[in-house]
């Protein structure tokens, strides 16, 4: 069975390339032009990704999420201009999983809807596995060890969690605020420098060229994001 | 009409008589008949088309007027000065002279004076002041126009202060008994004349404290006294020989002479501290003025100054939204008597001089002093003497009017100074408006018929076009529409920083991440330009919005990446210098033209203008952020090929260190 998405979007031109597109990939789409035409779709027809657009006509993009939040656990990636960096982050924060900047690619759209659609698929499952791969770093969940070609790498406790928790969502954006709760703790979320601090000591670490790193990706005014291969 | 303000000048400079072109000179005096006079003067010099002077010679008889009679005089002179006449006041002894040395010195063909006042200042060697010029005028002619009846004329001015007056005969008289008695003692050892010098000192002495009256009561005294005790036959006025009457003639003469001129040089000296007294605080006015930025700074200085120069309570009142005069600036005047509000009302409207001593609606505590521009009243000044009841003497009003008319062309200036500003500034943005229409239309325009050329030559040869056009023609489309948003981003980037809406979330950040997002992001552009990347492992966090920070340094490197031929390379470097970040991006170019390292990071500058692409916004737009910043951003030329731009950024206090971050928390699993 094609995986159902649920597009909210007002234009219909936006719509319409969307259309041609996904449904080419073999998704199944459904379409709304309104928030509250959309959280109806969304409870009648039980999508498994939703997109949606943060201008909407009706109402906020982030009450539609709040809203949806309350009944559903369905992905949603939310489609957003540039310059409007707070309100990802609100939104992601709110519950969104990942967000679009427009304009984009259908390729970006594709990627981020297949972490998306992965998470439905057993999400603990891969961790149980034990092994990740990033490029040459291989991470053993059960040793607790990390390794980059033949070499051990020896990392903090932090630095471990940090690492665990971005493979956790890796292919997905993880906000500051997110971060900093998992892994510090809820009293740490203000402390966006020691993040950046630990973040530039795990690239230090794991990737080749610190400065412009394959792995530990920056997501701008966002959060960070472990590219998934 | 030159200046409409009264000169303060004791003479003015003198201009050679221009030949056809009548001057007219009306002669004034300390009585309310001044005014017609001046309005006669007024009417013939218009008729006429004459320049016309209206003159206040002032002797040392001109302190002991009333004060009524001395507001006279000031609003006369006001009122003339208003009319167009150049008004002047000289100081002198000899009224008649010094009118006539006036008009010789300016070319004046006709005289005008006041019937009625030849009484009053009758006394001039026997004659009348208009027998005066009348004998003296040589080529000038000398008109004497009728007042309105002797009721406008003054009567005469009493003596000032009886008491004090009186109080100084006394003096007087006793400095002659002193005298005497001197006299008594040396007489044994002194020869007659040597006791006539005595009396002269004393009559000297006597003249330089005193008054004239006293002065000339002493000269009269001691010849007398003289004449009673020490010439034969002694203790009579009976003189003994012609020798002696001779003696006490030239006695009596010299010492009257003697006291005039004392009192002469007294009056000159008093007129000399005067106007230098005026002199400095005209200059010193002038210079505060000069200095001032906004129209409230000059106002308040202005009012300042007033007030020390006047000791007094001074307050500037212009009028605000419709015709209500409001404190602008200056002491805030909390009025109890309606009365004050109404002076101010009348002499802003009629452009005339009133209050306290001024002789016009004087039951009021202050003066008020028209500010008069363009000829019109702009605001009226208000000043109120700190000792109550003290009025200001003419000499003081005349001051206070000269810094009135400095205080007005002043702000006549700052406001003439601010529209021509305001107009530059609006011109500047019709300018600057324009270009960024042409530029952006042109920097649109271009994409969107890439882009849509390539989508109709796609959707026109669906069936025609091999697969490898069609991918050509799709990425094409593609690139554009990147092309287009990146400038759209930029403009409306460019649009909140310079409106002042661009909001800073400055965060301590690690330059090393806003460095690699920045090249993650062109990934795609950097194909062609390897970039070799050199940052110390211990640089300092700083504190910036990284979005921002970001969006210098892509702007930066695109801006590399579109004058560089394919292939060079980039150095992006950064070290700490001088508590500040200094972050440098090298390219191997062509480098920048000479002389246009600045001029780069204006807005809508292109190297060569229409061949390179994008609106020219983006240097412009990392000057802006990196200001914005407290840093500077530069550009130069390397010595060995290729272009330099650098930035700084501030180091700020408390940063977290590196080296000490957070307390690991306790392992949980």
């Amino acid at each position: 069975m094609n995986p159902v998405i649920l597009l909210i979007e007002d234009d219909p031109q936006i719509r319409s390339f969307l259309r041609a597109s996904l449904v080419t990939q073999g998704y199944d789409l459904i379409e709304a032009g309104t928030g509250r035409e959309g959280l109806a779709l969304a409870a009648s027809r039980v999508p498994d990704v939703v997109l949606l657009d943060l201008g909407l006509p009706d109402m906020e993009g982030i009450e539609v999420i709040k809203q949806l939040r309350g009944w559903s656990g369905v992905p949603v990636i939310v489609l957003s201009a540039r310059g409007q960096e707070r309100d990802k982050v609100a939104n992601l924060d709110a519950g969104a999983d990942d967000y679009l900047t427009k304009p984009f690619g259908v390729g970006e759209l594709l990627a981020r809807m297949r972490v998306a659609l992965r998470k439905v698929v057993p999400a603990e499952e891969g961790r149980q596995e034990g092994q990740y791969y990033l490029g040459n770093v291989k991470v053993d969940v059960e040793r607790r060890q990390v390794w980059r070609g033949q070499e051990e790498v020896h990392l903090t406790p932090i630095e471990y969690k940090l690492l665990t928790v971005l493979l956790k969502n890796r292919g997905k954006v993880v906000t500051h605020r997110q971060l900093l709760k998992e892994v510090w703790g809820p009293s740490y979320i203000e402390q966006n420098p020691y993040l950046r601090i630990f973040i530039l000591n795990l690239r230090r670490k794991l990737e080749d060229d610190p400065t412009r790193p394959q792995y530990l990706l920056t997501e701008p005014g966002v959060g960070y994001r472990l590219r998934d291969e | 009409m030159p200046d409409p303000g009264p000169g303060v000048a004791q003479s003015i400079q003198p201009e050679p008589a221009t030949s056809g072109g009548e001057r007219l000179l009306v002669c004034l005096d300390p009585s309310p008949f001044s005014m017609p006079l001046i309005r006669a003067t007024k009417r013939i010099a218009d008729s006429q088309q004459a320049k016309w002077y209206a003159l206040y010679v002032e002797t040392p008889a001109h302190d002991r007027l009333p004060l009524e009679n001395q507001g006279h005089v000031a609003q006369a002179l006001y009122q003339a000065a208003k009319l167009g006449a150049q008004a002047v006041k000289v100081s002198g002894f000899r009224i008649g002279d010094e009118i006539l040395v006036f008009a010789r010195e300016n070319g004046v063909s006709k005289i005008f004076v006041g019937k009625p006042y030849a009484r009053r200042w009758r006394r001039f060697l026997g004659t009348s002041l208009v027998d005066h010029l009348i004998w003296n005028c040589g080529p000038i002619d000398v008109f004497v126009i009728s007042g309105e009846g002797e009721a406008a004329a003054p009567a005469a001015a009493p003596g000032p202060k009886p008491r004090r007056l009186l109080k100084e005969y006394l003096l007087a008289a006793a400095g002659v008994s002193l005298c005497t008695g001197l006299g008594f003692i040396l007489f044994p050892y002194l020869a007659l004349t040597n006791l006539a010098m005595i009396y002269l000192l004393t009559v000297v002495i006597i003249s330089s404290f005193l008054a004239r009256g006293p002065a000339i009561f002493s000269s009269f005294f001691s010849v007398a006294a003289f004449a009673f005790f020490f010439v034969p036959e002694y203790f009579s006025f009976a003189i003994a020989s012609t020798e002696y009457a001779i003696t006490l003639l030239v006695m009596l003469l010299v010492s009257l002479m003697v006291s005039g001129l004392t009192a002469r040089v007294r009056h000159q000296a008093r007129a000399a501290r005067e106007q230098e007294r005026q002199t400095a605080a005209l200059f010193e006015m002038s210079q505060n003025l000069t200095a001032i930025n906004s129209l409230e700074e000059l106002l308040q200085v202005a009012a300042e100054q007033l007030a020390r120069t006047f000791d007094s309570r001074v307050a500037i009142l212009m009028p605000e939204t419709g015709e209500k005069l409001e404190i602008r600036a200056g002491y805030p005047f909390a009025d109890e008597d309606v009365r004050e509000g109404m002076v101010a009302r009348w002499a802003f409207k009629h452009g005339l001089l009133a209050g306290a001593g001024t002789g016009t609606l004087s039951a009021v505590k202050s003066i008020y002093l028209p500010l008069i521009a363009s000829q019109h009243a702009i605001g009226v000044l208000r000043l109120e003497s700190s000792q109550p009841g003290r009025v200001l003497d003419a000499e003081s009003l005349r001051l206070l009017e000269a810094l009135g008319s400095q205080v007005a062309l002043a702000v006549e200036h700052e406001n003439l100074s601010r529209q021509t500003q305001g107009a530059q500034l609006q011109m500047e943005a019709e300018r600057m408006r324009n270009t960024l229409l042409s530029s952006v239309s042109h920097d649109l325009r271009t994409p969107l018929t890439v882009i849509a050329g390539s989508a109709s030559t796609l959707l026109e040869g669906e069936e025609t076009l091999d697969s490898f056009t069609k991918h050509e023609l799709a990425q094409s489309i593609f690139e554009e529409a990147r092309r287009l948003d990146r400038l759209v981003h930029n403009l409306l980037e460019m649009s909140r920083l310079q409106s002042g809406e661009a909001m800073f979330h400055k965060e301590w950040y690690v330059l090393e991440e806003v460095i690699g997002s920045a090249l993650g992001q062109l990934d795609p552009q950097l194909h062609d330009h390897p970039v070799s990347i050199n940052l110390p492992t211990d640089l300092p966090l700083v504190r910036i919005d990284a979005l921002l920070l970001e969006r210098v340094v892509i702007n930066l490197l695109e801006n590399s990446i579109k004058y560089t031929p394919p292939g060079t390379p980039l150095e992006i470097s950064a070290r700490v210098e001088d508590q500040e970040l200094l972050v440098a991006l090298a390219d191997r170019g062509p480098g920048l033209p000479k002389g246009e390292e600045e001029r780069i990071f204006e807005k809508f500058y292109q190297v060569s203008p229409g061949s390179a692409r994008g609106a020219g916004l983006g240097l412009t737009i990392c000057r802006s952020i990196i200001e914005a910043h407290g840093g500077r951003i530069r550009a130069a030329n390397r010595e060995d090929g290729g272009a330099l731009f650098s930035f700084t950024i501030p180091l700020g206090e408390g940063a977290p260190r590196l080296d000490k971050p957070l307390p690991e928390t306790a392992e949980k699993n």
